[in-house]
């Protein structure tokens, strides 16, 4: 039961095959016996998704209509908030805090009787590319647990990939559902900046911060993002569009699309990611896809522009962590200042206070115009670097990183693992959907995904051509051996 | 050291909060004075996962302030972080505008010591208000009701160059707010408040020199005061070939002086930048023309018509038009009596007087308009004469509600003399008793008819119609 894609675990709820305890029950005793040695979340909430599934039997006997997602078991990263229940975002500083009120999206799940399973693990504050970064522990990667998950959203992907749930939750800053997703070898949406309600997601950066969905298939991402892709009130950002609806592959692009990929971009790829690139761009012309050559050469800045752009949101975003109102005040607090200080000082992480440093630096007077001001204007040229790519062509295949997950000894210096978001960064800074899909596996068995980039607001047509693409592939519907006995 | 060989130049920043149902950035209530932490919300305290969505009536009250005073209302604004850690301040920043406000530049014109003056406004910026601390006798706490009140700042040129000017302006602009009911403008309450910038220079200058900045000062006294104190210190500073630091203070009323709040060097660096969680505000000019329907009659367009309708001077037209409240109780008093003249001096210097001890204006008290009517229109029927309405005015004043009419019928004392056999006999006695004086009179000496007149009125108490007294003691002196 727990191979079925979420729509397929739907149509049996609905038809009556298959009960929502029933299906609880399953989930709920897979996570017991494979995420102690994943540690893909940090908290199950085992009673109350036995409740909601009973609710939900009671609503089908009682005839009642239901959600687009009723019997759906679904995790959720642990920066987005849910009433009731701890948001840690796996800081010491948050680890009492209980969220009052649900994120925009938890109300759309919930509406549309989705199960809740409970908080994955993640990066503080969703700063980091392995998942290391959590106050709480490390998860492991369902495909070698030697190996990292990638990250931020690693216990999402982890908790996808060991079929822990069917569809999870992160958020993508700079990448942190489409490396994991690599790195695990599911499949991830982040959608167009805007386009899913940020209220209840804990900021990093803001400009750039998105939530979107993993799970093995695109039809189950298009499920999802009828649910929670729509207009809310109490985000400025959020997109008017109308609620998201999955369109026809063949009534779009039928009669053909256009590839673009920015080959000398590639140069520096090691030979076995290029090969498997190289394949699922075969995959794509062999669906009816003309394949161009696009300039995306200005990605070279990509990394250095976002750094700047992230921390400096992210050191005011989490300016409101001062021990004053919620969190963890410092016992060695005696004055005001030390509040602010010691709170903050025994609250983060390294990365988080490094990351806190380097955007206070740059916003700072005396900096800001050689910075965070020269970053926002190469975020521009960067914005119209793609608007003129897609001028060309229906939508850009990428990579998602240099190679597969690496182990937790490899990569510990912070500027090599900034290095890791290279490919991934360029979507957040210009807000077009991407998504991460799997696109075969290394010699060694670890899986590797690949990306594609769509045009501004063409969410739908980018996932018609996921799905398109997973008719034409079978690398998604690959298991990790490990566990599930 | 001589004073007059320098000149001072002064800017305000005034801070106006706004009188919108709601927060700036969230539905929770703005209102002043419930149970502190009250009108909050989880946006109100910045719990994490919250965000920003701007309060369309606030924007609407700042264009409104912006086509009030002839800015330019910019169709692209927005909004920025402004990065500073103090427990009133949830997110610790407060989201202001500083590159791009929503208005630049304008004036306003004020009247100052006899003189009618224009000023210049640099900008006004839309921004959330911080929240207070209480301070307890172990603890200090935090009340976030106040915390995201929208306010505008106001933010004057360098344009003033006395007290006396900094005052007036920041008068007319608070006549400017009240009456576009934008603001509450109350003192007390913290909802209209100002920092200043002062420096001085030598007369023929045209450089700025170093200034000081006082913050956060909420009475007119104090903003006049405290600019006097830093122009005095400043000169006496350059006069001793000393140097003025940069620096921000606050004002001690206990001490009649500023205190030092930070150097130059301990400036805090705020690092503004733009908000991303709002987008940037853009208007049409059909949206912003929209709004100049609402616009009222403004101070100074009340104050032409005051000087031409009314044939008020200019100075009693200020008077009378600076205080919304008071140029209504104007009009109403007019539209009861029709002698102008009296009525503005009744309302101006009698009863003004009168309610001065008790810091309060007539409109505040419970003397209605057709009170204040009523006692002129007795003085000029004759009923009471001008001098017994004085002391029935004192009795309106401390007997609210009861009218005049009321007043004199219950006081004997007021009542107009009214037995002209008595008059007349009173007088055919001080004209008995003063021979001297009557034939002084008679010699030419007009004067001395004043001083039988003052007798007569010391024996009437003042009650006696003095036309009548006039006449009869003619008549009595010619057939002596």
């Amino acid at each position: 039961m727990h191979s079925l894609s979420a729509c397929e675990l739907h149509r049996r709820f609905i038809a009556g095959e298959v009960s929502a305890r029933e299906i609880a029950d399953t989930f709920l005793d897979r996570i017991r016996r494979l995420d102690p040695a994943l540690g893909a979340y940090l908290e199950v909430f085992e009673e109350s998704v036995v409740e909601q599934a009973d609710r939900l039997d009671r609503k089908r006997q009682g005839k009642e209509s239901l959600g687009l997602l009723a019997g759906v078991p679904i995790a959720i990263k642990d920066n987005i908030n849910i009433k009731g229940e701890k948001t840690t975002c796996a800081s010491k500083f948050l680890e009492n805090f209980v969220a009052p009120f649900d994120a925009t999206l938890i109300r759309r799940i919930r509406e549309e009787d989705g199960i809740i399973l409970g908080k994955t693990n993640l990066d503080e504050f969703a700063m980091g590319t392995t998942c290391e970064n959590s106050s709480a522990h490390i998860t492991r990667n369902p495909w070698n647990t030697n190996n990292v998950p990638g990250g931020s959203s690693g216990g999402s992907a982890a908790t996808v990939a060991a079929e822990m749930a069917s569809i999870a939750f992160g958020s993508d800053t700079g990448g942190s559902i489409r490396l994991p997703a690599s790195f695990c070898g599911i499949s991830s949406f982040k959608p167009t900046y805007g386009r899913i309600s940020r209220y209840g997601l804990v900021a990093f950066g803001s400009s750039l911060d998105q939530i979107g969905p993993m799970a093995y298939r695109c039809e189950d991402l298009e499920r999802i993002m009828q649910v929670v892709a729509v207009p809310c009130e109490k985000d400025s950002t959020s997109l008017p569009d109308p609620a998201f609806s999955p369109i026809s592959f063949e009534k779009r692009f039928g009669d053909g699309f256009t590839v673009g990929v920015p080959w000398q971009f590639l140069e520096g790829l090691p030979n076995e990611t290029r090969a498997l690139f190289d394949r699922a761009v075969e995959t794509l012309t062999s669906m009816g896809a003309k394949v161009v050559e696009v300039d995306l050469s200005i990605l070279k800045y990509a990394v250095s522009t976002y750094y700047i752009i992230c921390t400096a949101e992210a050191s005011t975003n989490l300016a409101r962590f001062d021990g004053i109102r919620y969190g963890v005040r410092s016992d060695r607090a005696q004055t005001l200042d030390e509040v602010y200080d010691l709170s903050r000082e025994d609250g983060f992480g390294d990365e988080v206070k490094r990351r806190i440093m380097l955007g206070t630096f740059v916003l700072s007077s005396g900096y800001q115009d050689a910075y965070y001001r020269k970053a926002q204007k190469v975020r521009q040229l960067i914005i119209n670097k793609f608007n003129e790519a897609f001028s060309k062509c229906d939508c850009i295949a990428f990579p998602t990183s240099l190679g597969g997950a690496f182990t937790f000894e490899e990569k510990k210096d912070p500027l090599s693992l900034y290095l890791e978001d290279l490919y991934t960064v360029g979507a957040n800074l210009t807000g077009v959907p991407v998504m991460a899909l799997p696109s075969g596996f290394l010699s060694d068995g670890r899986p590797l995904g690949f990306q594609l980039f769509g045009k501004q607001r063409h969410d739908a047509e980018l996932l018609s051509i996921g799905r398109a693409f997973q008719e034409a592939t079978d690398y998604h519907t690959k298991r990790p051996k490990g566990g599930d006995k | 050291m001589s004073e007059d060989n320098w000149e001072a130049v002064i800017g305000l920043e005034i801070h106006a909060e706004l009188n919108t149902a709601s927060k700036l950035f969230s539905s929770d209530c703005n209102r002043f004075g419930d149970e502190p932490n009250t009108n909050i919300s989880e946006v109100s305290v910045a719990l994490p996962g919250t965000l920003p969505v701007l309060n369309k009536e606030a924007v609407r009250k700042a264009i409104q302030f912006g086509l009030a005073t002839q800015g330019e209302v910019q169709l692209w604004s927005r909004f920025e972080r402004k990065s500073y850690f103090y427990p009133d301040c949830p997110r610790n920043y407060q989201i202001t505008q500083l590159e791009f406000p929503i208005v630049k530049g304008g004036s306003i014109t004020a009247f100052v010591e006899g003189e009618e003056k224009r000023f210049f406004l640099n900008r006004v910026q839309l921004e959330d208000d911080a929240g207070m601390l209480k301070h307890f006798s172990s603890f200090a706490g935090v009340d976030f009701n106040r915390a995201g009140v929208p306010m505008i700042e106001i933010v004057s040129e360098a344009c003033m160059h006395s007290a006396k000017e900094a005052v007036a302006y920041a008068q007319a602009i608070r006549s400017i707010l009240d009456y576009l009911d934008v603001s509450d403008c109350n003192m007390e309450e913290g909802s209209f408040r100002f920092d200043v910038n002062v420096s001085v220079r030598k007369k023929g200058e045209t450089e700025l020199r170093t200034r000081s900045e006082i913050k956060n000062m909420n009475s007119f006294s104090n903003l006049e005061q405290a600019i006097l104190f830093e122009i005095k210190r400043h000169i006496a500073l350059y006069e001793s070939s000393d140097v003025v630091d940069q620096a921000t203070f606050r004002w001690d009323p206990d001490t009649s002086r500023t205190i030092l709040m930070r150097t130059k060097e301990d400036a805090q660096d705020y690092r503004y930048f733009p908000d991303p969680d709002l987008l940037p505000l853009i208007l049409t000019q059909k949206e912003v023309d929209a709004e100049k329907q609402y616009l009222p009659e403004l101070p100074l367009d009340r104050e032409r018509r005051f000087c031409r309708e009314y044939g008020l001077s200019t100075q009693q037209s200020y008077l009378f038009t600076a205080d919304r409240k008071l140029a209504d109780y104007f009009e109403e008093t007019v539209k009861m009596c029709d002698n102008v003249k009296m009525v503005a001096n009744w309302i101006a210097i009698e009863f003004a007087g009168r309610f001065k001890e008790m810091g309060i204006s007539i409109w505040e008290s419970e003397i209605q308009p057709k009170d204040v009517g009523e006692l002129i229109s007795m003085i000029q029927e004759g009923t009471i004469t001008g001098k017994i309405a004085k002391s029935v005015a004192d009795e309106m004043v401390k007997t609210p509600g009861v009218s005049p009419k009321e007043i004199v019928k219950s006081r004997p004392e007021f009542q107009p003399f009214q037995d002209m056999e008595k008059l007349k006999k009173i007088v055919e006695e001080v004209v008995l008793e003063h021979p001297d004086t009557v034939e002084a009179i008679k010699n030419g000496r007009d004067r001395s008819f004043a001083f039988l007149v003052g007798q007569v009125m010391k024996r009437t108490r003042g009650s006696a119609p003095p036309e009548q007294v006039n006449k009869l003691l003619k008549e009595s002196m010619k057939s002596k």
